[in-house]
């Protein structure tokens, strides 16, 4: 019980919007490629990708500044990290690539999140058995 | 709500290649695909026939417990007003009509006048002609919706400038409304997931909002589009039956009835026409 002369305050509500929280953003992605017994080193991979960007978006889009934070060499997964500003450019270049070495190839998106720690669950791999 | 679909899948004659295909956008997350077969009027192949028996052990999509949708879909190449006629039998077993014109006068009497759900801008070629706003605000009041394919973008280096060219003008003429992206995929390796999709739409001019709608909800009105369009001023239907090993159509329902039959893929008829 409040005593009767302490005025009732409202409560105050602050609303926080964070515009921009991360500068980067973080791509799980997946190469797919149509001879399946084809191996890429970690190098191989990130200058495909580089060729990608510069194919779609010539020497300023080849100059985007992306890491390959960890390499999978058996699956060909790979976790991205890119720029907030580039990541549609890396985003559709990725999506357009189509062949590496004349052999068709896909590069499948699995999860994009500003925040590393998101890429560690993914709900679409859940098994519900 | 949103289910991604895809509306265009070549179809190319293998069977086999068909069916990774459609596993491939069952696993990426589409719920429902068209199988599109290619109609040129101009060349000496007969009617195309559809292939049903696809439809049987069809594998469920991501996350959920029905199997993924395949519908039929006929794509009329026309460069000639006479390679299109309105109320042909043939064009009843197909779920969805398209339509790909490649003059200006076609192009206009198909945004105006044809009774058809999609219009496919090409991407083979630098399009001959501009887009004005009267046909396409046109086609857009009528619910016809302008279709822009991806997979020539990652075939080629020639054919990804006139992909992205012809899309960036057909954004600037509709401001972004009733667009469809889709794959026009032979194999399995150019089909690309819904999101990536959507970013390629950032790609052709289209704001964030938009290019998630050229995914799932302007493809979901095409799908709506169509229906009303096989029902007839909504009291005659028509209802596939998949048991039968044709796909052929099962007797038209009786106006009187009125919904007797309740068949998963058809919609009863909410109203009657006015007239």
């Amino acid at each position: 019980m409040k005593p009767a002369d302490q005025k009732d305050e409202s409560p105050v509500y602050q609303r926080v919007v964070l515009k921009n929280a991360s500068p980067y953003h973080y791509m799980k992605v997946c190469l797919v490629l149509e001879n399946e017994s084809t191996r890429l080193s970690a190098v191989e991979l990130k200058q495909f990708i580089i060729t990608g960007l510069k194919s779609l978006y010539g020497e300023v889009g080849a100059a985007l500044n992306f890491d390959v934070l960890k390499y999978d060499a058996d699956t060909l997964t790979a976790f991205l990290r890119v720029y907030s500003r580039g990541l549609v450019k890396l985003w559709s270049s990725l999506t357009l690539l189509g062949s590496y070495q004349n052999q068709a190839c896909a590069f499948r998106v699995l999860q994009v999140s500003p925040f590393l720690l998101a890429l560690t669950g993914n709900s679409r791999e859940l098994q519900l058995d | 709500m949103s289910v991604f679909m895809d509306l265009n899948l070549i179809y190319t004659g293998d069977r086999t290649g068909l069916r990774t295909l459609l596993e491939t956008a069952a696993h990426l997350g589409f719920s429902t695909v068209a199988i599109n077969y290619v109609f040129e009027p101009t060349s000496k192949k007969k009617q195309v026939k559809i292939v049903s028996s696809v439809c049987k052990h069809l594998c469920l999509y991501q996350g959920r417990s029905r199997p993924i949708r395949v519908l039929n879909r006929l794509t009329v190449v026309m460069s000639d007003s006479s390679h299109f006629r309105p109320n042909a039998t043939e064009y009843r077993s197909f779920d969805l009509l398209a339509v790909q014109p490649t003059t200006e006068k076609l192009f206009h009497a198909a945004c105006m006048l044809y009774d058809v759900d999609i219009i496919c801008i090409s991407v083979s070629e630098k399009l001959p002609f501009f887009f004005k706003r009267a046909p396409v605000n046109g086609a857009a009041d009528r619910g016809v919706v302008f279709e822009v394919s991806y997979s020539a973008a990652i075939r080629d280096s020639t054919l990804r400038r006139y992909t992205i060219a012809n899309a960036i003008n057909l954004m600037e003429s509709c401001k972004g409304r009733n667009v469809i992206l889709s794959s026009a995929a032979e194999k399995a390796l150019e089909l690309r997931g819904p999101y990536d999709v959507t970013n390629l739409g950032l790609l052709f001019g289209l704001s964030d909002g938009d290019a998630k709608e050229a995914v799932c909800s302007t493809c979901r009105s095409v799908l709506l589009h169509a229906e009303t369009r096989k029902t007839a001023s909504g009291i005659i239907y028509t209802m596939r039956s998949c048991s039968d090993s044709a796909g052929q159509e099962g007797a038209p329902g009786d106006p009187e009835h009125g919904g007797s039959i309740i068949d998963s893929q058809t919609i009863k008829p909410s109203l009657a026409s006015d007239d």
